[in-house]
C-alpha cells in the first residue's frame, strides 16, 4: 500500500511516502511560515526522486494537529484536494500523537507538547501500550505554567515519571524545569514524526478507517466558529 | 497590575502610548479597548512612535491588519470590521502574533478567546471635558510584573 503523509501542525514542512507502513523518501523543511510555498513543491520532488507515480498511491494522510491554524489549513486542505482529484481516501492523524508515537519503548508517560504561540502550548499524555501508545488525556491548549501545574500535581501518581517530548518544551525549558524528575525527549522528537504518520496511517488505511475528504477537520482547539459580539458596532455589516 | 491616567489632548494620549511603546518587546500584545473616537489609533501611533516605526501609521480599520518595520516590529490589527472569529484565523492571526513583533489590536477585547492572558489592555474612555479622557491599563502575566516600575512610571508620564 502506498502512501503520501504531510504534517504542517508546527513550523515545520514534512513530506513521506511510505509503503507498506515503511517509509520510502521523506522532506523536512523547517522554514517557518512558508508551509503554502512549500509543501507542493516538497511533494513534487519526493515523488520525482522516488519515482513515484501519484495514480498508485492508495490513500493521503495528514497529520491534523492541534497546531498553528495557517500550516494546518494548507496541509488539510492539500491532503483533501489531492485525495479528491486522485480518488483515493483520506486517513487524518492528530499531529501529538505523531510527536508520542517514536517514544513508545519508554515506561515513562509521555508528554507531547507542541507551541501554540501567544504562550500557550498544545499539549496530550499517553502511556505505552504494546504496539503503540494510548492518549490518556483531551488534546488541549494550556498557558505552560497551567500544564505544569497539572502535571505536577499528578507526578505523584505516576510512578515511572513523564517524558517530555515536542518543540513547545524546548520553547519554555525555564518552566518546564520546574518538572525536576522529568525526563526530555531529543530535538530529533521534537516536531511531529511523518515516519510514524506513515506507520499509523497505514495501519488504519489497512482497516479501511477512513474519513470522507468533506468531513475531515483539523484539531484547532481555539474557539473559532463564534460570531463577535458587535452590539455596539456603527452601521453592522 | 491595573493603572490609570488622564489625558488632555490628543497629543497627550499620543505621548502616553510613545511612553508605553518604548516599553514594548517582541511577543508582547497590547489590547486597544473604547468606543468610536476614544483614541485608540492615536494611542497606537503613539506606540509605533516609541517602538521607532518610521513611517506614518494609517488605522487598520479598512485593511485589518497592517505591518510596520522597526527594530521590534509592529503589527496593527483593528478587528472593527470583522464579523466572525474566522476571519481572524483567515487572515492567519495565529503568525501574525508571534514572537519577532509586538502585535497592537483595536478593538482586541471583542475576540479576547483568540488572545493569549499575558497581554496589556488598554481601555480609553472619554471624560469631562471634550478632549479628556481616561485611560484604564491592565498588565497580565509575568513579563509584565518584571516591568511594573518602567510602566508605573510610563503611565504616570515621568
Amino acid at each position: 500500500m502506498l502512501l503520501l503523509a504531510i504534517d504542517t501542525a508546527t513550523a515545520q514542512v514534512s513530506v513521506a511516502f511510505g509503503d507498506q507502513g515503511a517509509v520510502s523518501g521523506q522532506v523536512q523543511l523547517a522554514g517557518g511560515r512558508r508551509h503554502a510555498e512549500q509543501l507542493a513543491p516538497a511533494i513534487d520532488y519526493l515523488r520525482r526522486e522516488l519515482g513515484v507515480r501519484l495514480d498508485h498511491l492508495a490513500a493521503i494522510a495528514v497529520g491534523t494537529g492541534p497546531g498553528l491554524f495557517t500550516g494546518l489549513r494548507v496541509g488539510v486542505t492539500t491532503a483533501k484536494v489531492m485525495a479528491q482529484a486522485l480518488r483515493i481516501p483520506v486517513v487524518g492523524i492528530p499531529s501529538l500523537d505523531l510527536v508520542a508515537y517514536p517514544l513508545r519503548h519508554t515506561d515513562r508517560t509521555i508528554v507531547a507538547v507542541l507551541d501554540a504561540r501567544r504562550h500557550e502550548v498544545f499539549a496530550a499524555r499517553y502511556r505505552p501500550v504494546p504496539g503503540g501508545v494510548q492518549r490518556v488525556s483531551d488534546y488541549a491548549v494550556h498557558a505552560p505554567a497551567e500544564l505544569i501545574a497539572d502535571l505536577l500535581a499528578e507526578a505523584a501518581l505516576e510512578p515511572h515519571g513523564l517524558l517530555l517530548a515536542g518543540d513547545g518544551v524546548a520553547r519554555f525549558p525555564e518552566e518546564f524545569s520546574a518538572l525536576e524528575h522529568a525526563e526530555l525527549a531529543g530535538s530529533e522528537f521534537a516536531s511531529p514524526s511523518v515516519a510514524a504518520l506513515v506507520t499509523l496511517a497505514t495501519a488504519r488505511a489497512e482497516r479501511e478507517e477512513f474519513e470522507p475528504p468533506g468531513e475531515l477537520r483539523p484539531l484547532y482547539l481555539r474557539q473559532s466558529d463564534a460570531e463577535i459580539a458587535w452590539g455596539d458596532r456603527a452601521a453592522a455589516g | 497590575m491595573k493603572l490609570s491616567a488622564t489625558t488632555r489632548t490628543a497629543d497627550e494620549t499620543h505621548a502616553l502610548g510613545r511612553r508605553i511603546g518604548a516599553l514594548l518587546r517582541a511577543g508582547d500584545v497590547v489590547v486597544l479597548e473604547g468606543e468610536l473616537g476614544t483614541g485608540k489609533t492615536v494611542f497606537a501611533k503613539g506606540i509605533a512612535v516609541g517602538l521607532g516605526v518610521r513611517e506614518p501609521v494609517v488605522s487598520p480599520t479598512f485593511t485589518v491588519v497592517r505591518e510596520y518595520d522597526a527594530p521590534t516590529p509592529l503589527v496593527h490589527v483593528d478587528v472593527y470590521r470583522l464579523d466572525h472569529l474566522q476571519e481572524l484565523h483567515d487572515l492567519g492571526f495565529d503568525d501574525l502574533i508571534g514572537d519577532e513583533a509586538v502585535t497592537v489590536v483595536e478593538w482586541g477585547d471583542r475576540v479576547g478567546a483568540l488572545l493569549p492572558a499575558d497581554r496589556l489592555d488598554v481601555h480609553l474612555e472619554l471624560g469631562a471635558g471634550d478632549d479628556d479622557r481616561s485611560v484604564w491599563l491592565e498588565a497580565a502575566g509575568m513579563s509584565w510584573a518584571e516591568r511594573r516600575d518602567p510602566l508605573v512610571a510610563a503611565v504616570a508620564g515621568d
